[in-house]
């Protein structure tokens, strides 16, 4: 088991490596740099030469990218080259805001989302599961930005329950907090619920075909029993991947979100970074996102190993 | 006053019905002079029927206009703002400003030299006095004395000619630097005096210094998260790309600012700032899309501000290459804008119909005698058999309001007279660097300058750096340089006509619409100047916004 970490360490570093290659080709590709969009619309020939001066984009790709790479290992995520500012500035509060935003929703989402799962999977069949089923499948289907702004329509624009956006002063109450926040958690909590919900009721009717299953109920077991003693455990691995793969999505996928409720994440400051051709925040942003995944599945690895003795026992 | 008055109100619009809030920015302003004078109902009245207008329009002009004078500012108070883009790339250094959120909190946190009023003439601001000599080759400004920076520091010349300097030299990466061009150096006389000596006689040169990137820093200034300015408001937290808080300045040196604090952030989706204004999130939004005007005017509590400013859209045809090197293909192109359309259905009237020439009639040197050039596709026809070209590529992206629309509109006008425009849509992110002045036909938007010559010499002057059209006119060239050196008004005229009309005939560029700033406002926030340069009153409001009630 800890060699099977550490491995999963060791391949992690690999893969954020390989990512800020591929990301850095890819900024390099677009076309225009930093300079060019800084001066936009009025850029000179000189004043682009000015401030790729003062940038260090006069040196060559190859160069800026070891420098990079040299500062990064250093724990220095560098400056914004579009606004000077220093990356970890930019980031700080907009990571405590993702990660304020991703938990609320986890924390609310994840235990309805598997309790539905499991409560359709137990009366699979019946009309309660049409229903659950209708309504997952239909939240799935829908845009999230659709939802959002039904939402905010009915919500904040007639009714005046809530506030349009999700903007913060930073000096709220957690009332106020709680407030600002509902609208962007309750959208986010259908799109990411509905995939667990489906994936729970799957997981859990698969192994209720199972012949150990059938064994249990040869036996007299209760249903109920049969299913949370019997059928979830096995189900675990897949139900822990599957919200390990949304918590991610929570990290890193939610641009759209963050933009309707104008709401300062790490999402809209990566696509930011993009289109200003802000390198270093690109980066940054990418291996944040990147690390998340990584430990997120590792995590969900190791607990459907621990679920599971048959993995344990592999080696 | 009659005598003085008196030619102007005759340009009165005395048909219809009348009121203060829709006479132009230059009437308004007579008018609220008189007023502040001490005018009373009877004499106003007289005034106004003596040159022609009715008894009862104006009547109804004085009340609407003491409604709209009545209130005094309150103190206190706080409005949160958000503009329509933000970004990492946010920043308080004046000499790169970027966009107009940096712009709004430029003028919140410090002062110009100048400033505009509504009719985009400069005041005095942090120069108590400003001249120049009989030949406009140098300008001497007197700085105030006593005004303190933030950090407590006194302001002086040295600052003064140090944020200039900025603006100068190889080195300079200020995005305004063709706009201090004219300036050869900037000497200290003593420590409240400088002076600013031109390479040549520049009439308007003084009013440059009222745009957003000539603001006074202070000296050796490095630190741009919280750089030390003279600015109504001190700055209490930044962060690029979230927001930035501004707190009342207690030492400012003049009267103001009315309001305690100012948030200001933008919300970059259009459905969702609007939104925010309605459900009383947000005090002011700009940019507001014509399509969302009416939901805004029909809710009780915020109302539509809108008027007209020089910005513009404007297809580019480059002058160098074909097809644009082809003056039938030209003509052809600008008599197939159906403008009176684009400015009804497109910008749902938050707008004017342009005539192919950025000199709009906010510029005190617009020429109104040119004719307005109308769609004609009979006329059209004939020039494009002449010039024979049947198709034609043009690159589009939405850099400004309705632009993609007025060329869709084109190409379908073009269709009916048999020539094949190919619309090529392209991103906004990048479309300044790899499209603007490459590809032959393309799209631009415009910001309206202050005075006629600066907008002229930044984008159609034949060695303009931004000439967008590639349209180099000698004649037009010579006119541009002379002018600069006329402060005959009669002289004047005639020049900036010949100009125009030189634009509107010959270059490439074709400007079916002038655009509306067009913002949503709370109806308790009051005091929004109306400087016609930019969104909101041109970014002058924090120093005199004031919240009612």
């Amino acid at each position: 088991m800890k060699v099977m970490i550490l491995q999963r360490i060791g391949i992690g570093f690999i893969t954020l490596l390989v990512v800020s290659v591929l990301i850095f080709v890819g900024t390099e590709i677009l076309p225009g740099d930093v300079a060019e969009i800084i001066l936009g619309q009025s850029a000179t020939p000189e004043s682009l030469a000015a401030l790729r001066a003062e940038l260090g984009l006069n040196k060559p790709a190859v160069v800026r990218y070891f420098e990079w790479l040299g500062d990064m290992i250093r724990f220095d995520l560098g400056i914004s080259k579009a606004g000077g500012t220093t990356i970890e500035e930019l980031i700080k509060s907009r990571l405590s805001n993702t990660f304020l935003l991703g938990g609320m929703v986890a924390m609310i989402a994840v235990p309805i989302a598997v309790i539905l799962g499991l409560l359709a999977a137990m009366y699979a069949g019946t009309w309660f599961d049409r229903i659950v089923t209708f309504c997952s499948l239909s939240l799935v289907s829908v845009p999230e930005f659709f939802i959002a702004t039904l939402c905010v329509l009915v919500f904040s624009v007639q009714l005046h329950w809530l506030p349009a956006t999700a903007y913060m002063s930073g000096d709220e109450t957690f009332f106020q907090l709680s407030r600002a926040l509902f609208l962007p958690v309750i959208t986010l909590g259908f799109v990411v619920s509905a995939q667990m919900i489906r994936m729970t009721r799957a997981g859990i009717l698969n192994v209720l075909h199972s012949p150990y299953i059938e064994m249990a109920i040869l036996k007299g077991v209760p249903r109920a029993r049969i299913i949370l003693r019997h059928a979830l455990f096995n189900t675990i691995g897949p139900i822990v991947n599957i919200i390990a793969l949304n918590l991610a999505y929570l990290v890193s996928g939610v641009v759209i979100i963050e933009t309707i409720f104008a709401y300062p994440g790490l999402a809209k400051l990566m696509v930011d970074g993009v289109q200003t051709r802000d390198f270093p925040l690109v980066q940054a942003c990418a291996m944040i996102f990147c690390s998340t995944y990584v430990v997120l599945i590792l995590l969900a690895d190791i607990a459907s190993i621990l679920s599971n003795p048959r993995l344990r026992q592999r080696k | 006053m009659k005598e003085q008055t008196n030619s102007k109100i005759s340009s009165f619009d005395v048909n219809g019905e009348i009121g203060y809030t829709n006479l132009s920015v230059g009437e308004k302003k007579l008018i609220k002079d008189a007023m502040h004078r001490g005018m009373t109902r009877r004499e106003f009245v007289t005034w106004l029927t003596a040159t022609g207008i009715t008894l009862a329009s104006a009547g109804s002009i004085f009340s609407s206009a003491t409604t709209a004078m009545a209130a005094t500012p309150k103190r206190g108070g706080k409005i949160k703002y958000a503009a329509s883009a933000h970004g990492p790339m946010d920043t308080l250094d004046p000499v790169i400003l970027p966009a107009g959120i940096d712009y709004t909190r430029a003028r919140a946190h410090y002062n110009c030299l100048v400033q505009f009023d509504e009719n985009l003439k400069p005041h005095p601001e942090l120069a108590e006095e400003f001249s120049s000599n009989a030949d406009a080759t140098e300008y001497t400004f007197k700085i105030r004395k006593g005004v303190v920076f933030h950090d407590g520091s006194k302001l002086t010349a040295d600052d003064v000619i140090w944020s200039m300097r900025r603006h100068m030299g190889k080195d300079s990466k200020s995005v305004a630097k063709p706009l201090m061009a004219s300036a050869r150096e900037w000497k200290k006389v003593d420590s409240h005096t400088v002076k600013a000596i031109l390479r040549g006689p520049d009439a308007d040169f003084a009013t440059v210094l009222g745009l957003f990137q000539f603001k006074i820093a202070k000296k050796d200034t490095t630190n741009w998260q919280n750089p030390p300015g003279t600015g109504p408001f001190t700055l209490k937290e930044f962060k690029p790309g979230i927001r930035s808080v501004h707190e009342r300045n207690k030492n400012y040196w003049r009267e103001g600012p009315y309001l305690d604090v100012i948030e200001i952030t933008a919300i970059t989706d259009s459905v969702a700032r609007v939104n925010a204004v309605l459900s009383g999130d947000m005090q002011l939004i700009d940019a507001v899309d014509p399509k969302a005007v009416k939901q805004i005017e029909s809710t009780p509590g915020v109302h539509i501000l809108s008027y007209p400013t020089g910005t513009y859209i404007a297809i580019c045809m480059l002058r160098d290459m074909a097809p644009g090197n082809n003056d039938d293909f030209i003509m052809a192109m600008k008599l197939l804008q159906r403008r009176e359309r684009i400015v009804r259905s497109i910008l749902k009237n938050h707008g004017t119909v342009g005539n192919d020439q950025p000199i709009n009639s906010i510029y005190p040197d617009h020429c109104d005698t040119l004719p307005q050039r109308k769609f004609d596709p009979d006329k059209a026809k004939f020039h494009l058999k002449k010039s024979g070209i049947t198709r034609a590529e043009i690159h589009v992206a939405e850099v400004g309001t309705g632009i993609t629309d007025t060329v869709l509109m084109a190409q379908s006008e073009a269709s009916k007279i048999g020539l094949k425009l190919d619309v090529k849509r392209v991103p906004t992110d990048g479309y300044w660097g790899s499209v603007w002045m490459k590809t032959p036909i393309n799209v631009v938007r415009w910001f309206g300058r202050p005075t006629a010559n600066m907008m002229m010499s930044v984008a159609y002057a034949p060695d303009a750096k931004w000439n967008d059209t590639k349209w180099k006119n000698k004649r037009f060239g010579e006119l541009l340089k002379e002018s600069r050196a006329v402060k005959d008004p009669v002289k004047r005229k005639e020049m900036y006509c010949e100009m125009q009309t030189l634009i509107h005939n010959d270059s490439g560029i074709i400007i079916p619409a002038h655009i509306n700033v067009v913002a949503g406002i709370s109806d308790k926030v009051k005091g929004i100047p109306n400087v016609p340069l930019g969104q909101l009153g041109g970014h002058e409001w924090p120093e005199f916004a004031w919240l009612e009630g």
